[in-house]
């Protein structure tokens, strides 16, 4: 289990990191946090001839609000979201409960949020956060950078709409402000078999209520296709009702239909479809508790820029 | 850059000049070019943690990272716990609470427990967040009964752990 | 600890050479080519090579049994000669300047394998007309223990109650995988540093398997990070590197990687299992037949597993009829080999199980039924009908004493009202009562090589032929021999796992080192103040805290020692048979049925294991061994696809429990003394993972009942590993509950 041999390059400006993947993109790998790519290289079933490690380019350290969306560089690591101080409001409360369930602190201090999102494990929870957020997905390359929404980005199991010469610099989660809209209550529920084990499936679930009537559901599935997905027409059921139990039960109902999920040696697609039910209606349960004591503890659940540090 | 490459390492605060291939992961490096062998492999894919160090002060897994990455930062490894002779107190509580039986998981355990308790003590305090904490490391042998009894031992509330995070016994 | 061990990874020799083996990623099929000439040219490569282009070098595997007619028709070629049978089975070996240059050399091998069908299944292979072997058929051996049960008593019974089970494979797998390092000297001797479980069986198969002088072999086991069973062969890539240090008179290593050991090293377990249970109206036990087609892999070296499942059959139950058959098949997966309680977690697995069935039909709690049919202390030595002889036990007393430490009254309690209020998570209760053996009982093996020296100094050493691979026999050992003779433990030292240091040795397998090896050093020991009093001319005298004396004067050991030229010794081969451990173990879980997903809320242990000589070393063995009966009750399991690949090729995919998936463990014991040595220990480590696998499944069964009336079978029925998807169907009521 040692990697075959390659080239090294370890720039500490991002220009120049572009200019060396650009060199020979399709034999080239960006190396980032390595949890998943060097696991890979042990394997030999990834035998880059070159990797262009951006751990050196500072510029790429940063989380930082941008405007309505939180900017997250591509060298944030997963243990800088374990605190819900990461991010204002119900972001950082949804952040820091989807961060404690991927892997075990020491990958967590290596491995990076835009990493996964470029490895894109159909059962990553960043890759389903990232969808149910409508995060922006930030590629730069030679011609310069451009923006894919993360509808967009995710094309199958470990395939992605990057092009080999890019990289991926940054993401963009949006805030969820809820002030004006609502209050935002946010839930995350994952099976897993053991604390070593990938989820088999997440569900990522954000609810704004108003004057208790769900304004806006978003639903983020890992595990229940082939890539990170949707379930739009759960979401559309739960918009105009009331959090009700039933409500819950039935959208979960239609996300567990719409799923496509692959099978795997513990979980045959019978089972895992209905999984993706009961985790979608207990990440309801969890959101809707959630908003109610966001409610009641208004401020930083609300709208609150206090108490949160940027980086 | 082909070949070999240049590096300084520093490990325990000892630099180590070593010319390796990039593919070298950084636990055969140590092991291999500084000697320093109590860094073990037990997985080579990040798994069960035997080859658990610090770098800059966090737990990492040193089979997920290769040597040339860590040029200019601060290694730690167990060998760098009893640099003095004695046995760092942590290493005396997991023998002493039957932490180990065949030793090959103990060098990663104590890396692990000593990077995160030294930066949050507190961890300790919370069966929750020590469990979580643990759960990073595999033991076939031990039943880690013993490897979470030696954590209380020295830094649970009742623990001998003091303020320089070394113990009375 | 101090991270100064000296695993073989860590010793350091100059000029060391790494090995990497070419690995058959095809579980079946004629091998055509392998071409190794393209790894030779790789940079750093020192040489590469197949079976064919070893030539009359290759060496074979020496059969775990020597067969008394000519060749073995099923033998095992250091690397595959014309056909494969397993994927991991290796096809060529590198050797390299290091492990990454090894590699590379493999990647460079081209193999050209046509495809056989697999057999994946050891019924099926049993069945089928595709033999693995030419000229013969897939089934190695079959055993009977006990005699056929009439009809009639099937017949005549009030109760019969018929099970299936699938004792899945697990990878035993030890923190350091397999290690050996093979340093020829300039003198012509050989130093083999291995992490093994039987130095002198390895040293002799080396001999004779490469043609090598035993003489010249010193096998020396390093400090060793785990074995369970998985490191007591003579493996084909140990007779590869050995003999290729050999040829090229350079010292060779191979560290074995957690991908090549979890199908290329042994699987443990793997038996599909048939029992039929008779009772009458009042639970009492009338016959028990137990039929099993244990699935050894693709080469049987280790039938003698099953057969102690067969032996062993009605377990710790007074059951007149008693009868089991045992058929040894290979099949296209990697071999299996004794594996933590080798043989009785299956066994006990099957009756556990059943037991509760029977429990169930008869509408009657399965610790009563238990209790009703435990041989009686009154009955030892107790001849069972598979002819096997129990020491000594008291079962109830080991039951009674689990019930209480878990409160068994209260549990039902809350069973009750859970089941009443409808809407919680349902929670069971399991019982498991066992016997486990430890020591062996055939008589080449049934014995130990043990000596104590006194150095004129004072000093002791103690030496024997069992070794250490995580049970503290550094610790233990010394302050048994230090007890014996009453000097402070400091002055004991031990040597174990060294050829040339310890005259023979039977090795550390069957939890039978402190049972057998500290026996054996006990009562070197003792002979050894027999030596003393002869010494000092007084026969008679009397002895203690290490001193020889009569009314007149007194000699300490180390005076003795001095006073003459020959050294102060005693020492020999000793026998001890085999002996019968047993305990009860109670699992509390409760099923959140929605997910299937298993919570051990309580976990009892019962443990005696007689007189132990270190109760805390007993109760580290224990914890462990519960870890992996944990693992293996909801976990561990490695899978096949049909065409008899391995669906794990890590431990992403081969789950063990993390302290994580820890439930509560309460520990108690009882104490029967072995009659049978003046220490009264008998071997602990293996029950941890004997009880706990059918505890928690009987309480899963429990907690998702209440069956249905009438159940009479459990067939097709829920199997291990309980995970969440088994666990859901069953609470579904798709598959089980029939
Ligand atoms: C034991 C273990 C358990 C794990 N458990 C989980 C888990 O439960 N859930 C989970 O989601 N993950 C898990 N992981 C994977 C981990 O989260 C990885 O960190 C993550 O998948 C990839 O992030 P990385 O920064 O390490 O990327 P790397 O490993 O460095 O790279 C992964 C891939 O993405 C590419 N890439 C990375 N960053 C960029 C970039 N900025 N631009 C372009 N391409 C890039 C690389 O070229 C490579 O192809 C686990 C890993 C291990 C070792
Ligand atoms: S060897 Fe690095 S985690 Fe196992
Ligand atoms: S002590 Fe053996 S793996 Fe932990």
């Amino acid at each position: 289990m040692k990697p075959a041999p390659f080239d090294y390059t370890a720039p500490a400006e991002l220009s120049d990191a572009v200019t060396a993947l650009a060199e020979r993109p399709e034999t080239a790998r960006v190396l980032a946090g390595g949890q998943s790519l060097v696991l890979e290289m042990h394997y030999r079933r990834e035998r880059p001839a070159l990797l262009v490690d951006i751990n050196n380019v500072r510029e790429l350290d940063t989380i930082t609000a941008d405007g309505d969306a939180l900017r997250v560089g591509a060298l944030a690591r997963h243990r800088a979201f374990e605190t819900p101080t990461v991010a204002p409001g119900a972001l950082g409360r949804l952040l820091s409960r989807v961060s404690p369930l991927i892997a075990h602190p020491p990958v967590r201090a290596r491995g990076t949020m835009a990493g996964s999102l470029a490895w894109a494990n159909p059962v990553s929870e960043w890759c389903a956060t990232a969808v149910a957020l409508d995060a922006g997905i930030e590629l730069t390359g030679p011609a310069g950078s451009r923006l894919v929404g993360a509808g967009e980005f995710f094309l199958g199991p470990f395939r992605t709409a990057r092009q080999p010469d890019e990289i991926l610099t940054s993401v963009r989660l949006p805030l969820l402000p809820g002030a004006e809209t609502g209050t935002v209550g946010v839930g995350f529920c994952e099976q897993h078999r053991t604390h070593a084990s990938f989820a088999q499936v997440a569900v990522v679930a954000v609810l704004t209520l108003r004057d208790g009537v769900i304004v806006e559901a978003r639903l983020g599935l890992a595990g229940a296709a082939d890539r990170p997905v949707r379930a739009h027409e759960a979401e559309r059921h739960l918009v105009g009702r009331e959090p009700e139990p039933d409500v819950f039960a039935q959208a979960a109902a239609l996300a567990a239909a719409g799923a496509d999920p692959l099978s795997e040696p513990h979980a045959g697609v019978e089972y895992r479809r209905h999984v993706i039910g009961v985790l979608v209606r207990r990440a309801l349960v969890q959101a809707r508790e959630d908003s109610e004591s966001a409610d009641f503890f208004s401020g930083a659940g609300r709208d609150g820029h206090d108490g949160w540090e940027a980086r | 850059m082909t070949g070999r490459i240049p590096v300084r390492l520093t490990v325990n605060e000892t630099p180590y000049d070593v010319t390796v291939e990039p593919r070298r992961l950084l636990a055969d490096v140590l092991r291999e070019d500084c000697d320093l062998t109590g860094t073990k492999l037990g997985c080579e894919h990040g798994v069960c943690g035997s080859c658990t160090v610090l770098v800059d002060g966090e737990g990492v897994r040193s089979c997920l990272m290769f040597a040339v990455q860590c040029a200019g930062r601060d290694i730690r490894t167990v060998e760098g716990l009893t640099a003095d002779g004695e046995l760092h107190a942590f290493q005396e509580a997991i023998s002493a609470e039957h932490g180990l039986q065949c030793g090959f998981c103990t060098a990663g355990f104590v890396m692990l427990v000593v990077g995160a308790l030294q930066e949050d003590p507190t961890i300790a305090e919370d069966p929750e967040r020590l469990d979580g904490l643990l759960a990073s490391n595999l033991c076939r042998c031990t039943g880690y009964e013993g490897i979470r009894r030696a954590v209380l031992r020295v830094y649970g509330k009742d623990g001998t752990r003091q303020e320089n995070g070394t113990a009375e016994d | 600890m101090t991270g100064a061990g000296n695993y073989v990874g860590d010793l350091k020799v100059a000029g060391c050479l790494d090995a990497a083996f070419v690995r058959s990623t095809v579980a079946h099929g004629r091998l055509l080519a392998v071409d190794t000439s393209a790894a030779a040219e790789v940079d750093g490569v020192v040489g590469a090579w197949s079976a064919a282009d070893l030539g009359d070098d290759l060496a074979f595997v020496p059969p775990f049994f020597p067969s008394a007619g000519g060749e073995d028709p099923r033998r095992c070629a250091a690397l595959a000669v014309d056909r494969v049978r397993y994927v991991g089975e290796p096809l060529a070996v590198i050797v390299g300047t290091d492990r990454y240059v090894a590699e590379d050399g493999a990647d460079a091998v081209r193999v050209d394998i046509d495809p056989l069908p697999a057999l994946v299944d050891p019924g099926e292979a049993a069945a089928s007309s595709t033999w693995l072997f030419d000229g013969v058929d897939n089934v190695a051996t079959e055993m009977e223990f006990g005699t056929p049960i009439d009809d009639e008593v099937w017949q005549r019974a009030a109760v019969v109650v018929e099970g299936a089970y699938r004792q899945p494979r697990l990878a035993p797998t030890p923190m350091e995988p397999r290690a050996i390092l093979a340093v020829p000297q300039p003198d012509g001797q050989l130093t083999v540093w291995v992490s093994h479980q039987a130095p002198h069986r390895l040293r002799r198969d080396l001999a004779s398997a490469l043609g090598l002088d035993a003489e010249r072999i010193r096998v020396r086991v390093a400090d060793s990070g785990g074995a369970f069973g998985t490191k007591s062969g003579t493996f084909a890539e140990y007779l590869s590197v050995v003999g290729l240090a050999v040829k090229l008179g350079r010292p060779v290593r191979w560290l074995e990687d957690r991908a090549e050991t979890l199908s290329g090293s042994t699987h443990g377990r793997g038996q599909n299992q048939r029992v039929r249970l008779a009772a009458d109206e009042n639970g009492r036990m009338l016959a028990l037949a137990l039929e099993v087609d244990a699935d050894v892999g693709a080469y049987p070296n280790t039938g003698f597993v099953a057969a102690e499942t067969g032996q062993a059959a009605a377990g710790v139950y007074l059951t007149p009829n008693v009868h089991a058959r045992i058929r040894v098949v290979v099949t296209n997966t990697t071999p299996t080999a004794p594996y933590r309680g080798a043989g009785r977690p299956e066994q006990v697995y099957a009756v556990e199980r059943t037991v509760d069935l029977l429990a169930r039909r008869l509408g009657m709690d399965p610790a009563e039924l238990r209790r009703r049919n435990f041989i009686p202390p009154e009955a030892f030595p107790y001849h069972s009908p598979t002819g096997r002889v129990f020491d000594s036990g008291q079962y109830e007393l080991a039951l009674d004493k689990a019930l209480e430490l878990v409160d068994y009254t209260h549990w039902r309690e809350e069973q009750q009202r859970r089941r009443r209020s409808g809407s919680e998570r349902p929670l069971g209760i399991g019982l498991c009562s066992f016997t486990e053996r430890s020591g062996l009982e055939q008589a080449p093996m049934a014995n130990e090589w043990a000596s104590v020296d006194v150095a004129p100094d004072g000093s002791v050493t103690a030496r024997v032929g069992t070794c250490s691979t995580g049970q503290s026999h550094e610790t233990v050992f010394p302050e048994l021999v230090a007890r014996t003779l009453g000097i402070p433990p400091g002055r004991v030292s031990l040597i174990e796992g060294d050829t040339d240091e310890t005259a023979q040795g039977i090795g550390t397998f069957g939890s039978r080192s402190m049972q057998v090896g500290g026996a054996a050093l006990h009562r070197a020991a003792l002979e050894l103040i027999e030596e003393a009093r002869r010494r000092a001319g007084e026969p008679d005298a009397r002895y203690a805290d290490g001193t020889v004396i009569t009314g007149q004067r007194s000699w300490t050991l180390a005076e003795l020692a001095a006073a003459s030229p020959e050294p102060l010794r005693a020492g020999g081969v000793y026998d001890t048979p085999a002996a019968f451990p047993f305990g009860t173990y109670v699992a509390v879980v409760e099923v959140d049925r929605e997910l299937g997903n298993v919570r051990v809320l309580r976990l009892v242990a019962v443990d005696d294991c007689g007189v132990a000589v270190d109760p805390e070393i007993v109760e580290d063995q224990t914890r462990g061994g519960i870890v992996q009966g944990l693992g293996q009750a909801l976990y561990e399991v490695m899978p096949y696809d049909d065409q008899g690949v391995p669906q794990a090729d890590g431990l992403l995919g081969y789950l063990l429990p993390t302290i994580g998936e820890l439930p509560p463990i309460s520990l108690d014991t009882t104490v029967t003394p072995n009659p049978n040595t003046a220490l009264g220990a008998k071997g602990a480590g293996e029950a941890g993972c004997i009880g706990t696998p059918p505890a928690i499944v009987n309480a899963v069964i429990d907690a998702l009942g209440p069956q249905p009336a009438g159940t009479a079978t459990d067939i097709g029925g829920m199997q291990l590993p309980l995970t969440p998807e088994t666990c859901w169907l069953a609470a579904a009521g798709q598959e089980v509950a029939r």
